[in-house]
């Protein structure tokens, strides 16, 4: 467990301001408490202080995690965004998608969502913005990546996929073993 | 022609044999029907494959695409069928755009081949291609268009599984499915058109779902506008088309309101807006809605009236709404991530959002037109929150702008904040959005003061009386004081959300302001005379009871008591003319509440700036955590003081001890008097009887020191009680050595008790009895094993010490004796030389008439000189020389007594027996025994001879000294004592 480097901050932060933008610095900055990111076993954790000061106490090999896992960085030290940073970047998203009801359980099955399955978007949507799929009920079910502009999708064939997808929920089932 | 053939075949066969050729005979005719016969097959494939495969003449049939005929060939379809929610989707897509249909025909066109292609390449694999070799789809909408998802789907499942791996980046991912999207949107790039009937719907980054608006609605008890609550008919239709949208929702209407509220603070937090909660919400709806609200005015108005107080205040414009709202953003952006305050005070704005909704409804009447206007000229779906869309972001929209951001930009701006912050800090993120500002010390901290003040202020103004206004104004000046317990730590995290609640307000919603105030003044009524004003009063009343109970006298005390039990019990009001009045000595408490509220008041001074709310929870939070860290130092210099100056008095002023004495002698009846009164008092009662108590145990043990210096003197006077019975209870010193067993006491005391005897009565020769006494107990030592060592180690332990004692024992018994002596050892004497008469009748009488009183007086005197001078010779070997002497004494007498009752000759023995004593005691008289008689002579002899051999083994006894063992001396007193009797 260690501090991020520099590089490695930037890189994932680069990646969360694609969901979130500057509502990156509501996770930072947070007024209850310090809250700071940490890399054990190549995975970003998003830990408060106080409960990093206490899985300090835990040797590196035996800890399975701690806090919330952000993701984790590649062999090519890029980093990937895991299904566990939902909760906090579904509520600080600045371009949603939401998704039919009937395109939701493809959605969870790890498939891009096409614009037939298409509910909802927010205006302004750039090409390969990142954004967040809720439901049509407002449940945050992923994130993914526009594959087209807001103004693109109202031309594409409803075949046309919209959003690649990233991750969702779903993951909690299919990669079980995998997520911490 | 096989009769033809098989002659042909001899033909043949013979021909070849003939002419000597291989494989004649060898071939045989099977063989050369083979061979004939390979070459007719042969002959007939060439000529047909041309014109028709075989494979196609095997497999393909007529109708076989039929599911039917593929079922019953017992191929299945691996895919399961589309969920009926899709197809219903999608079939109504197909009914709705029309020109979407026309597409469709041309995927249908393109993909057959490809799927004949890999039918024709994968025949083999038959599990998967009768499903994509379908040439001609039997239901061609939902195959077709389940066909690019299925694909998808599988190829995204194959990804997802190298994606599970992790060794593709995202990224690269990315790419692919791009590359992969545009190829095939080249490939259909000609058929789309306009799509644009596709019913999704685009909303604004501020978007709240319908469901939650529905919901609060709903939770507002306007369900007759629930139908038509939005104006947008594209979201009408989108709801009617979601079969599960709508039962969802039709689920959600039916739920309770706090779970309603629950799903809108979800939403909210969704939105990032977290604090502006339902009333900006509200203010966007019904700002949209105020036509509708206004045709329904009066039900809502019915609905409405039992939860809202009358309208009193100021009621706000809608303009004025706006900014409010505005401001309220503003604000409930800087509480940032209080998400679970935000669900915890769900109660509270329900009751602000029907305020709000009541003034916007009545502000919508006045101002509708705008609102009309601006919803009838958005015919689409867009911009329907065009005023909502102002208040929720307007701090961050001022800096966002219309286009998206680019993320490097963004991050290379939080990058250099952070490394002007080394990690995670970005206080450059504060220029542009101030919600979120460091701690900037304790000044900030007085304007967080003024601003809550203020805002108390005015509340307590308006309707609050001045108790309660004194209460706010104390409140917090002593429950920072009291940071540390938890439960006002607790209440005051309760309380913020409120102020900021209050705050959020602004100033036109001071009716819930005010609603909500009484409420935190009930609360904290409730909560300070419980919790904060109780401990506020603890810290600061105990120690000044406990210095004023040492501090004053007996009579003040109890009355200083009751004033404090008062304090304790009564409320601010009297605590705090309690603190004035005992302000004597309580200066530090009481500066420290002076300081607070000058503080306060300072900070009430200070002006009322409106950025002071941006600032929000971190001032008010630095400023409880240093309020209380002043207390804490502040009770602990009391306390240190407290201390010290009880201590000082303790100490100082010692002419109170023996007050302090009488009282503790007399305080017994006070104590009953005020052990009635309180019950934390009998401890300083109980501290100062102790007191008391270990004063006057000083006076005993100064008393006792006098005594035991008397007693050193008296020391000498009881230890001779050893020797007696009553020394038996007298112990002898602490030390293990001198601890005395039952069984030695009891030995020690009958040995005592007979060495004293005999140590008495062996001058005076009365040992009949005594002697017989000692013999037997000798024998009892010696007989019994159990006494051997005993009587080993008494003798071992025959030190100086007890030698010494034994000495001193005998001495003085022996003084006592001698000055008894004359009386008793008459008699005994008397008694002896009745014996004696018999055979020295001359000698005797004249000895004794001639001396009888300077004899005594000599045996008096001379006796213990006698025995004093061995025991100062022989210092440790005195006693078994005693010892012998009895020993030879009892012995002789045992003898004597024996031989007087059976031979009457040996009276003489008797003579010199009884010489050693007469030559100790009467030296003087030998010449008169010598010249009596022959025999005397002879017996003198050896009597002397005893008496030189008894000197010898003296001297021979003192020559080893000590080091002798018992066995040594027992031995030696064993010969000595067969000497003895031989002679």
């Amino acid at each position: 467990m260690r501090p991020l480097t520099e590089e490695e901050t930037r890189v994932m932060f680069e990646k969360i301001a694609k969901y979130i933008g500057e509502n990156l610095q509501l996770l930072v900055d947070r007024p209850d408490g310090t809250y700071c990111f940490r890399l054990h076993n190549d995975r970003v954790y998003y830990v408060s202080e106080k409960i990093m000061k206490l899985a300090a106490n835990i040797s590196g090999d035996k800890l399975v995690s701690l806090g919330t896992c952000f993701g984790k960085f590649t062999k090519t030290h890029k980093f990937r965004l895991h299904v566990t940073a939902l909760d906090y970047l579904a509520p600080y998203a600045k371009y949603k998608v939401w998704i039919k009801p009937g395109a939701e359980q493809s959605f969870l099955y790890g498939n891009h969502v096409l614009k037939s399955g298409l509910g909802r978007i927010t205006e302004n949507t750039s090409q390969y913005q990142g954004v967040v799929v809720y439901s049509m009920a407002d449940i945050p079910l992923g994130f993914g990546v526009a594959a087209k502009s807001t103004q693109d999708c109202r031309k594409v064939d409803p075949m046309a996929i919209v959003v690649f997808h990233q991750a969702d929920v779903g993951e909690y089932v299919r990669h079980e073993e995998t997520l911490t | 022609f096989f009769c033809d053939c098989e002659e042909l075949q001899e033909l043949l066969a013979s021909v070849f044999t003939f002419l000597g050729l291989p494989g004649g005979r060898k071939v045989g005719w099977v063989g050369w029907r083979r061979r004939l016969l390979g070459r007719r097959r042969l002959k007939i494939g060439e000529d047909f494959t041309n014109t028709i495969p075989i494979s196609s003449l095997t497999w393909e049939l007529e109708g076989g695409n039929d599911p039917m005929s593929k079922k019953r060939r017992g191929e299945f379809s691996d895919f399961h069928g589309p969920p009926k929610k899709v197809i219903k989707v999608q079939k109504n897509e197909s009914s709705i755009g029309s020109l979407a249909m026309s597409t469709r025909p041309r995927r249908v066109i393109e993909r057959p081949p490809l799927t004949l292609q890999q039918a024709a390449e994968k025949r083999t694999c038959d599990s998967i291609t009768p499903s994509r070799s379908s040439p001609v789809p039997v239901s061609d909408t939902q195959k077709l268009k389940n066909l690019p998802l299925k694909t998808s789907s599988l190829e995204t499942a194959k990804k997802r599984n190298s994606i599970s791996d992790d060794d593709i980046d995202s990224e690269d991912e990315l790419r692919m499915m791009i590359a992969k999207e545009e190829n095939l949107q080249r490939t259909t790039q000609s058929s789309i058109n306009e799509s644009e009937n596709d019913p999704f719907e685009v909303v604004r980054d501020d978007f709240k779902s319908g469901i939650h608006k529905l919901h609060s609605l709903i939770g507002l008890g306007i369900k007759n506008n629930v139908s038509c609550h939005d104006s947008d008919d594209d979201i009408m239709r989108n709801d009617t088309e979601y079969d599960s949208g709508d039962t969802d929702e039709i689920i959600a209407m039916k739920k309770n309101v706090a779970k309603v509220k629950n799903s809108t603070e979800f939403s909210q937090m969704e939105k990032s807006t977290k604090k502006i909660s339902l009333k900006n919400r509200e203010n966007c709806e019904l700002s949209d809605h105020c036509i509708k609200l206004q045709k329904r005015k009066s039900n809502v108005e019915s609905a409405l009236g039992h939860g809202l107080k009358s309208l009193n205040c100021k009621s706000p414009s809608n303009s004025g709404s706006s900014e409010d709202a505005d401001s309220a953003s503003e604000l409930a952006d800087s509480e940032g991530d209080e998400e679970y305050n935000a669900m915890m005070k769900n109660c509270l704005r329900v009751n602000l959002t029907l305020a709000d909704l009541e003034q916007l409804a009545g502000s919508d009447l006045k101002v509708p037109n705008g609102d009309t206007e601006s919803d009838g000229a958005e015919t689409t779906t867009q911009c329907k929150f065009d005023r909502g869309s102002k208040s929720p972001k307007a701090p961050t929209c001022l800096r966002r702008g219309r286009q998206c951001i680019h993320p490097e930009k963004i991050m290379a701006s939080l990058l250099e904040g952070e490394e002007n912050t080394c990690g995670k800090q970005k206080p450059k993120e504060n220029n542009l959005k101030p919600k979120f500002q460091a701690f900037k010390g304790v000044g900030c901290l007085y304007e967080k003061e003024s601003m809550k003040k203020s805002l108390k202020d005015n509340v307590a103004s308006s309707n609050i009386n001045k108790d309660q206004n004194s209460m706010k104004h104390e409140n917090p000046s002593i429950i920072p004081m009291e940071d540390g317990s938890p439960y006002v730590n607790g209440s005051s995290g309760k309380l913020t959300p409120c102020q900021h609640a209050k705050k959020a307000n602004g100033p036109n919603y001071i009716q819930p302001q005010k609603r909500q105030t009484t409420f935190e003044s009930q609360d904290r009524k409730a909560v300070s005379p419980s919790s904060s004003e109780n401990r506020s009063t603890n810290p600061i009343s105990r120690p000044l009871e406990g210095k004023k109970s040492l501090s004053l006298s007996a009579k003040t005390h109890n009355i200083g008591f009751d004033k404090d039990s008062c304090h304790s019990t009564t409320k601010t009001e009297a605590s705090e003319e309690e603190s004035s009045l005992t302000s004597l000595k309580k200066s530090p408490k009481v500066s420290s509440k002076d300081t607070g509220e000058i503080k306060t008041d300072f900070s009430l001074s200070v002006s009322n700036s409106s950025d002071l709310s941006a600032k929000g929870k971190h001032a008010e939070d630095n400023e409880k955590r240093l309020a209380a860290l002043e207390a804490r130092q502040k009770a602990k210099e009391a306390q240190k003081k407290l201390v010290h100056n009880a201590l000082a008095k303790l100490d100082g002023h010692p002419e109170d001890k023996p007050t302090h004495i009488i009282f503790g002698s007399d305080s017994e009846c006070e104590t009953e008097e005020t052990s009635t009164q309180e019950q934390s008092h009998p401890g300083e009662e109980r501290v100062k009887e102790s007191m008391g108590k270990t004063s006057g145990k000083l006076f005993d043990s100064s008393d006792d020191e006098e005594s035991d210096s008397e007693d050193d003197s008296n020391r000498f006077k009881i230890k001779p009680q050893f020797e007696g019975r009553a020394g038996q209870k007298s112990h002898f010193g602490t030390d293990d050595r001198f601890r005395m067993d039952s069984r030695f006491l009891e030995s020690n005391g009958e040995e005592e008790q007979e060495g004293k005897c005999f140590i008495v009565q062996s001058p005076d020769r009365s040992i009949n009895t005594s002697t017989y006494s000692f013999a037997f107990h000798f024998k009892r030592f010696t007989s019994k094993g159990q006494h051997g060592p005993q009587l080993k180690k008494h003798l071992t332990c025959s030190s100086p010490r007890v030698q010494a004692f034994w000495n001193k024992a005998k001495r003085k018994k022996k003084r006592e004796e001698a000055e008894k002596l004359p009386e008793v050892s008459k008699e005994m004497y008397y008694n002896i030389a009745m014996d004696l008469k018999e055979i020295f009748q001359t000698t005797k009488y004249t000895s004794e008439k001639e001396e009888d009183s300077p004899w005594n007086e000599d045996c008096g005197k001379e006796k213990p000189e006698e025995i004093q001078d061995p025991a100062a010779l022989t210092s440790g070997a005195e006693q078994p020389s005693g010892f012998t002497f009895s020993f030879f004494d009892s012995d002789s007498k045992d003898i004597k007594e024996e031989t007087y009752r059976v031979e009457t000759v040996k009276p003489g023995k008797i003579v010199w027996q009884e010489d050693p004593r007469f030559q100790d005691s009467s030296s003087e008289e030998e010449d008169v025994t010598e010249e009596t008689d022959h025999r005397k002579s002879t017996i003198c002899f050896f009597a002397g001879i005893v008496h030189n051999l008894s000197q010898l083994y003296l001297i021979f006894y003192c020559c080893i000294g000590n080091h002798l063992s018992n066995n040594h001396l027992l031995t030696n007193t064993a010969i000595w004592s067969k000497l003895t009797t031989d002679c």
